[in-house]
């Protein structure tokens, strides 16, 4: 089985491995080239994490951290993945600035479902209203688990990488997620 | 709410729905959803998720690049490379430094000391008088190498053969390696090689070698 690139920009077919080299001899498109194929999945998982807001922010900060340990790059994992895995770091490490500033448990799996109303004005479809609701009842881990398997399309390998789990608690946070899902959908 | 029992084809319905999966794969799969209602099901649950995701903030991809490191200069690689190369250069000038040294000291060592090399190794050198060599077994015994007694060569008596009654080895080292034939470098190196692992005695302590017997003296 063989897994298809996603996001690539149209222009540019070099995989990311001779991008990331031709950047690191300078030339400076390549950058662009990079950004431009990961930064739509990079704002896609940050607003599956609950980002409202400055969410821009957030990956530009992601591909900042990345350029700049970009030398620290193994190749045994994919680029998307690495940045993945430093955008929520980032997430996290904002919400934490942000409840020691407020001195409140602002963002918890407790008051999740308070994080789709400002997204609810984006997407006006009931149903998928109702899928957002129900994706936010799950735990933070099985949220970020189901996302990045049904969003994403990557392997639990993948996901175990970046939310720092094992590949078969990957797969039972997944399929757990998709039951309380359906369950909330159709019972 | 029932899930299918293809556990295959069921982990592979997100893949189907992120559009990652490669076209054999997608037919196998896509036909076996056509007769699978709750992969149909779920199938259809993924594709809600992923509309409801969808929309996502867009980027501004040249502001993300502008405010990026600046990539590593070539002139930095380089210098890395050169580095590199410089540290290389200076092990091999070492190695090389000790090996020449160390070869010559232990000539030198052998040549002003007067030490006598072991037996075994002394065979092999090919300045060494071969008639002062022989098996030191002869020597010892004061038998010539013809087989004759040799009463004019002090035996030792019965017991250890230490070193200092070992033939003398003739390892002469005069000039440099340029001056020596590649046999005569190839034997140099055999009987280095052998001094190495030859057994040396102290002569206050006991000689490790095997006390030897006399063979045929006329003492009674």
């Amino acid at each position: 089985m063989t897994r298809m690139a996603q996001d690539h920009e149209p222009d540019d077919d070099s995989t990311d491995l001779e991008l990331i080299a031709r950047w690191n001899a300078g030339d400076e498109r390549a950058a662009t080239s990079l950004v431009a194929r990961h930064a739509p999945a990079l704002a896609r998982f940050a607003v599956s994490l609950g980002q409202r807001t400055d969410v821009d922010e957030v990956v530009q900060d992601t591909f900042v951290r990345a350029f700049g340990s970009l030398h620290s790059f193994r190749a045994d994992s994919s680029l998307r993945t690495w940045l993945f895995t430093i955008e929520r770091r980032l997430i996290l490490d904002r919400r934490r600035a942000a409840r020691r500033r407020r001195d409140d448990a602002s963002v918890d799996d407790a008051d999740a479902a308070t994080e789709f109303d400002a997204l609810d004005e984006i997407v006006a479809e009931e149903a998928e209203s109702r899928v957002r609701k129900a994706v936010d009842q799950l735990s933070r881990l099985q949220k970020e688990v189901f996302l990045l398997r049904v969003n994403e399309g990557l392997s639990y390998k993948e996901i175990a990488e970046i939310v720092g789990s094992t590949e078969g608690a990957a797969r039972v946070h997944y399929h757990n997620a998709m039951r309380a899902v359906k369950e909330s959908l159709y019972v | 709410m029932f899930d299918c029992a293809d556990v295959e084809m069921r982990e592979l319905l997100p893949e189907l729905a992120a559009g990652t999966l490669d076209d054999a794969t997608r037919a196998r799969v896509q036909r076996h959803v056509a007769t699978c209602a709750e992969c149909a099901s779920e199938l259809e649950t993924l594709h809600l998720v992923r509309s409801a995701y969808a929309v996502a903030p867009t980027v501004n991809v040249q502001r993300i690049v502008a405010a990026l490191p600046q990539p590593a200069p070539l002139a930095k690689h380089a210098r890395v490379g050169h580095g590199v190369t410089r540290w290389i250069d200076w092990r091999v000038a070492a190695a090389l430094t000790m090996i020449s040294v160390g070869g010559l000291s232990l000539a030198l060592v052998h040549r002003q000391s007067g030490e006598p090399a072991p037996r075994d190794s002394v065979a092999a050198v090919p300045t060494v008088d071969s008639q002062r060599v022989q098996p030191a077994e002869r020597a010892v015994a004061g038998v010539s190498p013809s087989g004759a007694h040799d009463t004019t060569r002090p035996a030792n008596p019965p017991g250890r053969v230490t070193a200092a009654a070992r033939p003398k080895a003739q390892l002469v080292f005069a000039g440099g390696m340029e001056d020596m034939d590649d046999a005569s470098i190839k034997a140099l190196l055999g009987a280095l090689d052998e001094l190495d692992h030859a057994p040396v005695a102290p002569s206050e302590e006991p000689d490790p070698t095997p006390v030897l017997p006399v063979i045929g003296t006329s003492q009674p």
